[in-house]
């Protein structure tokens, strides 16, 4: 309890002018009643003014009263769909498919037009999970700006019919003249789409396949096919584990199948009074990710040191095996203790790493055989299907590309223009290929240079399928009539092929054939049909996997590579995709762009982040821009806890064809690595500018050493299940107050929040938005500290600033019981409702923000200006597109009022309604607001505090609850269950 | 005198904001004092948009058609004045037809009226005309379909030369749009007088100086303002609310005889108001369940009927005019009310069985909410849901209260109607 929280460097290290240099120059406004002074000079307004003021007011008035109430149109449907009920929401089964990135999820379809996404609840790898990038996947299908929107011919429309005559012919003539043509696709998850492509290839014997993925995970693949015979990605069980050792892995937030994992995870992570035990999590890495931020203990080293370690981890591991060692390295870190507990934990201890080289995984492989994981906490019975990426080929196609080998080739939802090291290079094999097309969706880099545009559909207009994980199987439908003349891929290969453009037909035949026969609940194939589709999943007994026997004789041929690979340099890069970006196709999503990454709270720009002590030994300040190995430009940010001579750069950024709001973000760090290793060597590095000014959440609530997040040790936990919730016994005795105790006779809603499962993902932020209709204000109103977000994740350090621990809390209207904010609100607008929510009622608000000033938790938000619909802010909701996506049940705020958390009153609304109108009572879990289902570790949980068999009931009477700033005697409706780390003795 | 004179326009110049001020009030409040205040002048303005739509359209079609046809006797278009002159003597029955001394006008209306009138308006059938190519006025008069047609146009007949004119007539309507609404003088000669007679008090009190007893002036000052600002409050609070709101809708569709005198339930076209926020609009084929079969009306004959005809094989809908409508930011759900709430469609819509034009019964303001709540009993132990009060139902039990009142039970919650 004693530990000292810190939230910004400037803080710790206590610089007299905090904050103040960062404000933007123009911050300091005119004061409205200074514009309105007569005299420009002069900057105090006069009594004159005040009465002009009242005198225009008073015509405002009586201008007003003349005017007219407009004329609404009711306009009903000509007929009605029978399933269709206007004004209701229906939802449908569908999965989020995007290369290696999938989850199934549910679609909130509300008069014909997709509005949210949720989990789907019964895909057993998510569980209602979703990630941040899934959420805002549904504003991508809106985006005017950057959507195709139909055919297109070196950058001039034309009809599909002319397209498509124009492709067979040329297809055509490759063929008869045995041409080469090349379909580049990312890992394609979708066993329909396979079995098409193979049809297609069957017709155009020259086609070849490339599969080809930004970020790709063919090295663990291949280092298992290496390693043990078998070509796969085996299943990280880390709700097995009890120790995990991750290697710049960052499984919780981007690797492999990051819902799944921070729901197995948080599962090993949680402790209760029944449970007192929770997994033992290292962490080694270069930059300071999610996962590291998560991690008990946590080694920062650079990418060629973190090698190093796992070559002498391995040799210790193969030394008590009795095998031979791989190399002689000398790491700075001790590796003895490690190893030991590795063996202790045989068969309950897991060691990933994150990188996509063959030779690495091998290693972590051949580690977690000594240590006994496959089997108990690598699952190989039912392999992911992801990782399918075979650079050598495309490295092959491109070369064969450039020297005029290639007769066509075509791009489907890949963008390598982008995201292949060598811009110059590809752009020169596809100018040299005859014919070149791109599928893409949204416009990218790739279809630009294309001759032809061909638009996919947005997911949330096709119809798919995807088989993540060895049988399991997930539908993907559309929900929405295609909203521009766009074609999906499958469908042009189909018309290609010659046959009737009806994928729709081709998936369920396909289905009702292959894996009809795999289940014995539907033996109808229509029933089975409609059924899988209404679930949106189907799980088949997965195809048995041998024993992996391991060939002992591989590793030595890694040698050569591994050491190469070693050798460090006093600056290393290291670049990973973002957790708001990923590989950089969803950019032009403004809630993503304006999601703040949650460890460095950064919006709207990548950057390179440098521990404050390598900073200060180079030289360089926050804001300055350098250029790294002469190819890339990012500003500083420095962010502690990172490795020293490290800088860590995330990819997704620097577009330059993306769309209005991706364009020009930060660099793109994909050409830093020619090698796609995605860490490497600074070579040379020059500052090229200085005052970059960054969009960052993270000063704007300064909590100022109070005792917010609690924090204790597993160990103290045992003896103590209060540990590091002292104060909570001393506060609940001090309370006292001048106010009537609160009564709530039906509902006393809450939620609660467990800090151990909390992983600080920010998929919650995201969903809140989507499902309230939160506008996107622009990096420059950020920067003003206006950013609208009703959910936040704050996050604190600990200890000392080369290596703090993180803490991160997820912060919502806490609604308090006596709320004050509800007191200052000169016109009543904010209430308490009997059931326990702080109310803000907007019509009703005048602006004045006292309840702003007056809320200790600073939750509460100011529209400063029309942010919905005005396009300086707002790129997506100013159309009438854009708007499609707005949920119609929540207002749409404008200027001049407050808004914030309203724990989803809809849905409550909604969800008792249901219960009225079926006469009975509210079950426990019905009422979910969005951040509730968004969470893929559950670490928020939602009910009723006046039912006492309800979840939160149970919660709030644990011993490690406590309130925000409880000593203010507010009474908040939300709780927090302390943090317990498990650090090693 | 000539100093006079520019000491006043000096004094004028001083006043001018108010004056302009005035101006500016009484130029905004024109068309509202016209127009009278129990109407919504937007109505009118409606109608004219959706009409000048369909014109251009279907101006656009017609083009289209006209060339393709091959020259024949009747051809449209090209009328000459004296077509004009003659069609509308015609029309207004100042002139006989050759079937003898018949006034479509008598029947066939050729201004907006706020009375109902079962027959389609002059304006309308030009727009039955103008729509179709294929309409031929001298065919619907000299072969009348349907009872009601057959009765009323009994013995009219049209000639080719007499139809031309009509057509010419038709088409001057059609530019000029369905006309105004009677203004109700009184309001607008009131609100004009005054401002006049302000006016005139401003510039005597300043410039000519006629009147001695400035009291006269400031008199005529006060009073006008008064009353002017009266209109603007009366106005300012009534705004945004249209208690007795009855457009005139796209057809002229009668409660009265559907729900009234057919004793159709509520439910049959308004669907889904047991489960949805909205009680729903029926669609098109709701109308046709019935209309397929009953295409001609007692009293409107087969002229309104037929505009369900036409949405369905034109693929467009009917764009009905939005009578009750809540502010965006408040929420309202018949399910709530209706289904859990067991009210009846009459406690909030008045008798609409006995409306031949809807218009709308309660003002909709937060005021009337809130009486309601207060004032009414919930369904509190009927309903299960409503187990979790276990201090008001002890109440009820010990006989403390007799009922519970929505109010209780979080009825007067904001966040009840507004999120």
């Amino acid at each position: 309890m004693e530990k000292k929280y810190w939230k910004s460097l400037k803080e710790v290290q206590r610089a007299e002018h905090l904050q103040a240099d960062e404000l933007p120059a123009d911050h300091q406004a005119k004061s409205m009643i200074d514009i309105l002074a007569d005299d420009d000079n002069s900057k105090s307004s006069s009594r004159r003014d005040f009465l002009k003021w009242c005198g225009i007011s008073f015509f405002s008035a009586t201008v007003l009263s003349a005017c007219e109430n407009p004329v609404k149109k009711a306009i009903p449907y000509l007929n009605q769909p029978e399933e269709l009920i206007p004004g209701k929401a229906s939802w449908y089964a569908s999965t989020y498919l995007r290369g290696n990135d999938y989850c199934p999820v549910l679609v909130k379809n509300r008069d014909g037009r997709p509005i949210k996404i949720e989990g789907n609840t019964l895909s057993s790898i998510t569980k209602g999970g979703t990630s941040a990038r899934v959420q805002a996947s549904v504003l991508s299908l809106y985006d005017t700006g950057a959507r195709y929107k139909q055919a297109m011919r070196n950058g001039e429309g034309l009809l599909w019919e002319e397209a498509d005559a124009d492709v067979v012919k040329k297809l055509g003539e490759i063929t008869a003249q045995g041409g080469r043509m090349a379909l580049v696709t990312p890992t394609l998850l979708s066993p329909v789409t396979r079995a098409l492509i193979d049809e297609f290839k069957a017709a155009h014997p020259s086609l070849e396949l490339v599969t080809w993925d930004a970020v790709s995970y063919a090295g663990i693949r291949k280092a298992h096919e290496q390693l043990f015979g078998q070509p796969i990605i085996p299943d990280y069980r880390f709700d097995n584990a009890e120790l995990i050792v991750g290697f710049g892995c960052d499984f919780l937030g981007t690797w492999l199948s990051p819902v799944e994992f921070a729901r197995r995870y948080a599962k090993k992570r949680r402790v209760s009074r029944d449970k007192p035990e929770m997994s033992q999590h290292i962490q080694f890495e270069g930059m300071l990710s999610l996962t590291g931020a998560n991690a008990d203990e946590r080694v920062p080293v650079k990418p060629s040191e973190e090698l190093k370690i796992l070559i002498s981890l391995y040799n210790k591991l193969a030394g008590l095996a009795g095998q031979s060692p791989a190399m002689e390295v000398s790491p700075a870190y001790d590796v003895d203790a490690l190893a030991g507990q590795l063996m202790e934990h045989r068969g309950r201890a897991l060691v990933v790493s994150g990188s996509p080289q063959k030779e690495v995984q091998m290693l972590v492989a051949a580690i977690n055989q000594l240590s006994g994981a496959y089997g108990n906490t690598i699952d190989t019975s039912t392999p992911l299907m992801t990782g399918m990426s075979d650079d050598d080929a495309f490295e092959t196609l491109l070369s064969d590309m450039s020297q005029g080998k290639v007769g066509a080739v075509m791009f489907y939802q890949t963008n390598p223009v982008y995201q292949y090291p060598d811009t110059e290079g590809i752009v020169n094999a596809i100018k040299n290929t005859g014919l070149s097309l791109s599928f893409a969706t949204t416009r990218d880099e790739t279809a630009e240079v294309c001759q032809y545009i061909l638009p996919d559909h947005h997911y949330l207009e096709s119809w798919g399928d995807a088989e993540f994980k060895a049988g399991h199987y997930s539908l993907m439908q559309p929900l929405i009539h295609p909203l521009f003349k766009t074609r999906q891929f499958q469908d042009s290969l189909l018309t290609w092929l010659g046959r009737e453009a009806d994928f729709h037909s081709y998936l369920k035949n396909w289905w009702q054939k292959n894996l009809l026969p795999q289940q014995n609940v539907y033996p109808d194939p229509t029933n089975f049909w409609v059924k899988t589709l209404q679930a949106g999943v189907l799980e088949v007994p997965a195809r048995g996997m041998a024993n992996l026997l391991p060939n002992p004789g591989a590793l030595g041929d890694i040698m050569a590579a591994l050491r190469e690979q070693i050798q460090g340099a006093d600056l290393e890069y290291v670049t990973y995709p973002s957790l708001s970006m990923g590989d950089g196709h969803d950019a032009n999503n403004p809630w993503l762009q304006e999601l703040p990454d949650p460890v460095t709270s950064v919006c709207w720009d990548n950057f390179s982040a440098v521990s404050p002590a390598t900073a200060a030994s180079l030289g360089l300040v926050e804001g300055d821009m350098i250029r790294i190995n002469d190819k890339v430009e990012v500003p500083v940010l420095i962010q502690p806890g990172l490795a020293a001579g490290t800088l860590a750069i995330a990819l997704g950024y620097g577009r330059t064809q993306g769309g209005i709001s991706a364009d020009g973000r930060g660099g793109n760090a994909f050409l830093l690595s020619p090698k796609r290793s995605f860490h490497g060597l600074v070579s040379s590095w020059t500052k090229v500018g200085s005052g970059h000014l960054f969009a960052r959440t993270q000063t704007h609530f300064s909590m100022e050493g109070r005792a917010i997040v609690r924090e204790s040790t597993l160990d103290k936990y045992k003896n103590d299940p209060a540990a590091g919730n002292e104060l909570r016994e001393y506060h609940l005795k001090h309370h006292n107050t001048l106010y009537p105790d609160p009564e709530f006779p039906g509902h006393h809603w809450a939620l609660m929040v467990d800090l151990n499962a909390c992983t600080g993902c920010s998929t919650c932020v995201v969903a809140c938005q989507s499902e309230n209709n939160t506008p996107v204000i622009g990096k420059d109103e950020v920067r003003r500290r206006r950013i609208m977000h009703w959910m936040r994740i704050d996050r604190y350090y600990t200890g000392d600033a080369d290596n703090p621990g993180v803490v991160f809390q997820p912060l919502m209207c806490q609604h308090c019981d006596h709320a004050p904010c509800e007191n200052v609100c000169p016109v009543a607008a904010t209430t308490h409702s009997q059931e326990g929510i702080n109310q803000i009622t907007y019509n009703r608000c005048v602006g004045t923000k006292y309840c702003i000033n007056n809320c200790p938790y600073k939750v509460r938000r100011f529209n400063w200006y029309e942010y919905a619909t005005k396009e300086q802010f707002n790129t997506h909701t100013s159309t009438d597109l854009g708007r499609m996506v707005l949920n119609p049940d929540v207002t749409v705020r404008e200027r001049g009022v407050v808004e914030k958390c309203s724990f989803c009153v809809q849905r409550i609304q909604e969800a008792k309604l249901k219960a009225k109108m079926e006469r009975r009572t509210l079950k426990d879990g019905e009422v979910m607001p969005a951040c509730v289902q968004a969470c893929p570790s559950s670490a928020l949980v939602f009910g009723d505090l006046n039912d006492p068999e309800s979840k939160v009931s149970q919660l709030i009477k644990d011993s490690r609850n406590y309130h925000l700033l409880e000593e203010l005697h507010t009474l908040p409706s939300v709780g927090y269950l302390t943090k317990i780390r498990n650090p090693r003795s | 005198m000539h100093n006079t004179f520019k000491e006043g326009i000096i004094r004028l110049g001083k006043v001018f904001p108010m004056v302009l001020v005035l101006l500016i009030s009484i130029i905004c409040w024109l068309p509202k004092a016209v127009q009278g205040q129990d109407t919504l002048a937007g109505e009118a303005e409606g109608v004219v948009e959706t009409v000048d739509s369909l014109v251009e359209e279907t101006a656009e079609a017609a083009a289209e058609i006209t060339e393709n046809q091959p020259a024949e006797a009747y051809a449209r278009g090209g009328y000459s004045k004296q077509d004009l002159r003659r069609g509308e003597r015609l029309f207004k029955g100042l002139v006989p037809f050759g079937s003898g001394a018949h006034s479509c006008a008598s029947c066939h209306y050729t201004s907006r009226t706020d009375t109902l009138n079962w027959n389609p308006s002059a304006f309308d059938l030009a727009l039955a005309w103008h729509k179709d190519p294929e309409y031929r006025i001298q065919q619907k008069m000299n072969n009348p379909t349907g009872m009601r047609m057959m009765t009323d146009h009994l013995d009219m007949t049209v000639t080719l030369e007499e139809e031309r004119q009509l057509e010419a007539y038709y088409e001057a309507i059609l530019e000029e749009g369905p006309g105004e609404l009677r203004a109700y003088p009184v309001n607008s000669i009131i609100f004009w007088g005054l401002g006049v007679l302000m006016l005139l008090a401003v510039v005597d009190l300043l410039i000519t100086k006629k009147v001695r007893f400035k009291a006269i002036h400031v008199l005529i000052l006060i009073v006008g303002l008064v009353v002017h600002m009266q209109y603007a409050v009366a106005e300012s609070r009534n705004l945004g609310r249209t208690q007795g709101y009855a457009p005139d809708q796209p057809i002229k569709f009668s409660h009265l005889v559907h729900a009234g005198e057919n004793a159709i339930d509520c439910n049959y076209c308004h669907t889904v108001n047991q489960f949805s926020p909205s009680s729903g609009i029926p669609s098109n084929n709701t109308c046709l369940n019935c209309h397929g079969v009953i295409r001609e009306g007692t009293r409107s004959g087969r002229f309104e009927i037929n505009k369900i005809h036409q949405a369905e094989e034109s693929g467009k809908p009917i764009e009905w005019l939005r009578i009750h409508d809540l502010p965006d930011h408040t929420f309202y759900s018949h399910a709530q009310h209706v289904n859990a709430g067991g009210l009846e469609c009459l406690e909030c819509h008045g008798t609409v069985e006995e409306m031949h034009v809807l218009y709308q019964h309660a003002d909709l303001s937060m005021g009337w909410c809130l009486t309601c709540h207060r004032d009414n009993d919930a369904d509190f132990v009927g309903n299960p849901y409503f187990g979790i009060y276990k201090q008001l139902h002890q109440d009820i039990k010990d006989g403390k209260i007799d009922a519970v009142k929505a109010a209780q039970i979080g009825g007067e919650d904001c966040m009840k109607c507004h999120y």
